[in-house]
């Protein structure tokens, strides 16, 4: 029996179905449009212009400001475009399209069989941080948070754990378990990197119990190096980050901190192998794996250059193949859904799920019978119906002493109203309207 | 080919449950002491649900439908619901003309008067048992005796029940048999006299998880440990009467109990001490209707006082 977080929780059908199919590479685009603002916090500046040359791996966009992230191409080619496109919620935004002509594609082919130059890993705790923010490691969990800030622990609080988020407690995905199986040895050196880069003791690599292979191949992986892997009873929404580290450490992190605040980091896997391909080989982050699953053809987990298009991804994995379809783009229970299958992928995306018929659709809502079952399963201890009729009814100041500021969004009350009401959607108009009111009394 | 995408906020998953499935399964629930009671009380047993049911369920549609003008919901069973529960609470050989006064009172006034569905504050079924009680002391309170003419409705034969014979004085608590009181071998009203029956129905609830045990427990537990302080018969006030009726399928109704467990625990126990306070010292022989209502109208206070432990509880906050 593992451990787990102690309040609510739910338990969806898992659907990781993908689960132990190996990592397929997707062939390289011979177009990329890429985002200057896929991260939290400021959009990167453009350094490069229409007509300009550039190889894969080169800097198009650096870090603008102390919480930013830089972009890389990952094909060779010209720049064609820097223009507002249309991203996947079908929002204007800032991109640079890079076009390969047939010489640099088939180099750029080419080139990823060799192996990249092997570089000094006796790097030091600031050289670690640098090469975070030079190379665009952003949290790859979903967040896309720029790492090196969280690689910069504040002077004032001492960081003594890392914990390295392998939960994956969302259905249909199985990207961080793939990457687990078979990367297992350089996630562990990259959370090495992060304990000395944050002068931690230990790491702790939470995983669900639902993938006893990753569970065995880290622990093959660890060694006698600090890291240890810890078996977590599935439950959603283990991965959350407060529930996580209560979890991992049994410490409880309070209302509106940071895990800093009880002396932990936590990294999703892939944010931690991507600093040690950014660390040991000088690779920026320009691919990620992405789950594509639900009624595709060939479900599966590919490695996805960044700013590919949504819909050749979906259709590497066979293609969409109903008139109607909802496209999540991460979980079910969190990812929010595309609007535009046109837009390219970007950095945090996770997941690509095609859910068809009935599964698409929400249910009617019908009326609040007050049986509590939200209240039970908040993760976060609140009372999700009485924030969200709060919020309903515009009266934002009380949602906000009944702490509708504490809540995460994991969904878990409206995943089991009976009454399939839109808990949640309410929870999030009160937590935005509380949001604007704070910055506008600010001013 | 034109393609929909369908849009709509996360999460895009749901539970298998619905309204009509938690109301389907606690009618499901009721169905051993239903049985049970056709099969003691005959023919008035399944006349009385039968009108209940239809009353009701006739009476939230034309409602809705011609007086509020909006669409009936009586697919969710839970008119249906109330109309069963009611039927439970009634003497089998009630005549038709007062069960649909009954229904009238549940649904007009207890349910749609305040919104209908979730919007009621009293348990309906109750509020129109009560109203009977009150408007028609003589037949409410004429019990058929069980195992008289099964094909008799309105005419049965009647006694008096035990929770009666012990107010009087006629009996005393050493006197009463348990194993009838437990099977349902006594007079009283449709659904509450096998304990078993209603215990089969509990395990039922529990195990499809539809109730949690904290309610019936804590008002079992409440009234025993009264009972026994003040020197009556624990077993006896637990078996007879509306108490288990009333602790598992009347005080647990979803809309008027409080929604946290510590909520529950002391609503559960109020209703077990008023239950026993007016059974022993009250004017009346059977007090769990009346304690249910008045603790319904804590309901809202009890929800403001037992909040939800919030995950951060006891830590430090950040200053936003």
């Amino acid at each position: 029996m593992g451990r787990t977080f102690r309040i609510g929780g739910v338990h969806p059908p898992q659907h990781k179905d993908t689960a132990g199919r190996p990592i397929v590479r997707m062939a390289l685009p011979r177009s990329v449009t890429l985002l200057v603002g896929q991260h939290i916090g400021a959009p990167a500046e453009l350094i490069v212009a229409v007509g300009d040359a550039v190889v894969r791996g080169q800097l198009v966009a650096e870090a603008a400001g102390a919480v930013s992230a830089p972009v890389h191409t990952p094909i060779s080619g010209k720049v064609t475009r820097i223009a507002l496109v249309k991203n996947s919620a079908g929002m204007p935004a800032k991109a640079v399209v890079v076009e390969a002509d047939e010489e640099n594609h088939v180099a750029d082919e080419n080139g990823l069989q060799e192996s990249p130059d092997d570089r000094d890993s006796a790097v030091t705790a600031e050289e670690i941080r640098e090469i975070a923010g030079k190379c665009g490691v952003v949290g790859l969990g979903g967040a896309t948070f720029p790492s090196r800030i969280k690689l910069s622990p504040p002077k004032d609080s001492a960081i003594d754990t890392i914990v390295i988020n392998g939960a994956e407690c969302e259905p249909y995905l199985t990207c961080d378990d793939a990457l687990m199986r078979e990367y297992s040895q350089e996630i562990v050196r990259g959370s090495e990197y992060m304990m000395r880069a944050c002068g931690a003791e230990r790491v702790l690599i939470g995983i669900e119990d639902n993938k006893p292979e990753a569970i065995a191949a880290m622990a093959d992986a660890c060694g006698s190096s600090g890291v240890q892997v810890a078996v977590l009873r599935t439950k959603y929404p283990q991965g959350g980050e407060k529930q996580l580290v209560q979890a991992l450490t049994g410490r409880t992190i309070g209302s509106g901190c940071l895990p800093a605040s009880v002396g932990v980091v936590v990294h999703n896997v892939a944010t931690a192998r991507a600093l040690y391909r950014a660390v040991k080989f000088g690779e920026p982050v320009m691919e990620r794996i992405i789950t594509v699953a639900g009624d595709v053809a060939r479900p599966g987990n590919y490695l996805v250059p960044v700013g590919t298009r949504i819909s050749s991804v979906i259709d590497m994995a066979g293609g969409i193949r109903e008139d109607e379809v909802k496209v999540i783009l991460g979980g079910p229970m969190m990812g929010r859904v595309a609007e535009n299958l046109d837009a390219p992928t970007v950095k945090g995306l996770s997941g690509i799920i095609v859910l068809s018929g009935a599964q698409a659709r929400r249910h009617a809502p019908e009326p609040c019978i007050r049986c509590g079952e939200c209240v039970n399963v908040c993760p976060m201890g609140l009372s999700p119906y009485l924030m969200s009729t709060l919020s309903r009814l515009g009266r934002t100041d009380d949602a906000a002493a009944h702490g509708i500021a504490d809540c995460m969004e994991c969904g878990c009350c409206s995943y089991v109203c009976p009454a399939s009401r839109p808990i949640l959607d309410f929870i999030r108009v009160g937590k935005q309207k509380l949001a604007a009111d704070r910055k506008r009394k600010k001013k | 080919m034109s393609r929909k995408l369908v849009i709509s906020l996360p999460p895009h998953f749901h539970a298998p449950g619905s309204v009509a499935g938690c109301m389907w399964r606690v009618t499901a629930a009721l169905l051993p002491a239903f049985l049970c009671s056709v099969f003691f009380f005959g023919i008035g047993a399944l006349a009385v649900t039968a009108i209940s049911i239809l009353a009701c369920v006739g009476f939230e549609y034309a409602i809705s439908r011609w007086l509020l003008g909006v669409t009936p919901r009586i697919s969710d069973g839970s008119a249906a619901l109330t109309g069963f529960l009611l039927a439970l609470n009634l003497p089998s050989n009630l005549p038709p003309w007062i069960v649909i006064i009954g229904a009238f009172v549940a649904i007009g006034i207890g349910k749609m008067a305040f919104g209908g569905l979730g919007c009621n504050i009293f348990n309906p079924a109750l509020v129109g048992r009560v109203f009977l009680l009150l408007s028609f002391p003589a037949q409410m309170t004429s019990w058929p005796v069980p195992g008289g003419d099964l094909m008799a409705y309105t005419d049965a034969a009647t006694g008096a029940t035990v929770l009666q014979l012990v107010k009087s004085g006629a009996v005393s608590f050493s006197d009463v048999d348990l194993w009838r009181q437990a099977v349902g071998n006594t007079a009283g009203s449709l659904g509450e006299v096998s304990a078993l029956a209603l215990l089969v129905g509990f395990a039922y609830l529990l195990f499809k998880r539809v109730i949690s045990w904290h309610i019936p427990v804590s008002v079992c537990a409440a009234a025993a440990v009264l009972a026994w302080c003040v020197g009556a018969n624990p077993l006896v006030e637990l078996l007879s009467g509306g108490m288990l009726l009333g602790a598992i399928f009347m005080a647990t109704d979803y809309v008027t109990s409080p929604m946290t467990r510590k909520g529950m625990v002391v609503y559960g126990a109020m209703i077990g001490i008023i239950t026993i306070v007016i059974r022993l010292w009250g004017a009346y022989p059977e007090g769990m209707s009346f304690a249910i209502l008045i603790m319904n109208g804590f309901t809202p206070l009890i929800n403001r006082i037992f909040v939800p432990r919030r995950f951060s509880a006891g830590r430090r906050a950040a200053a936003l």
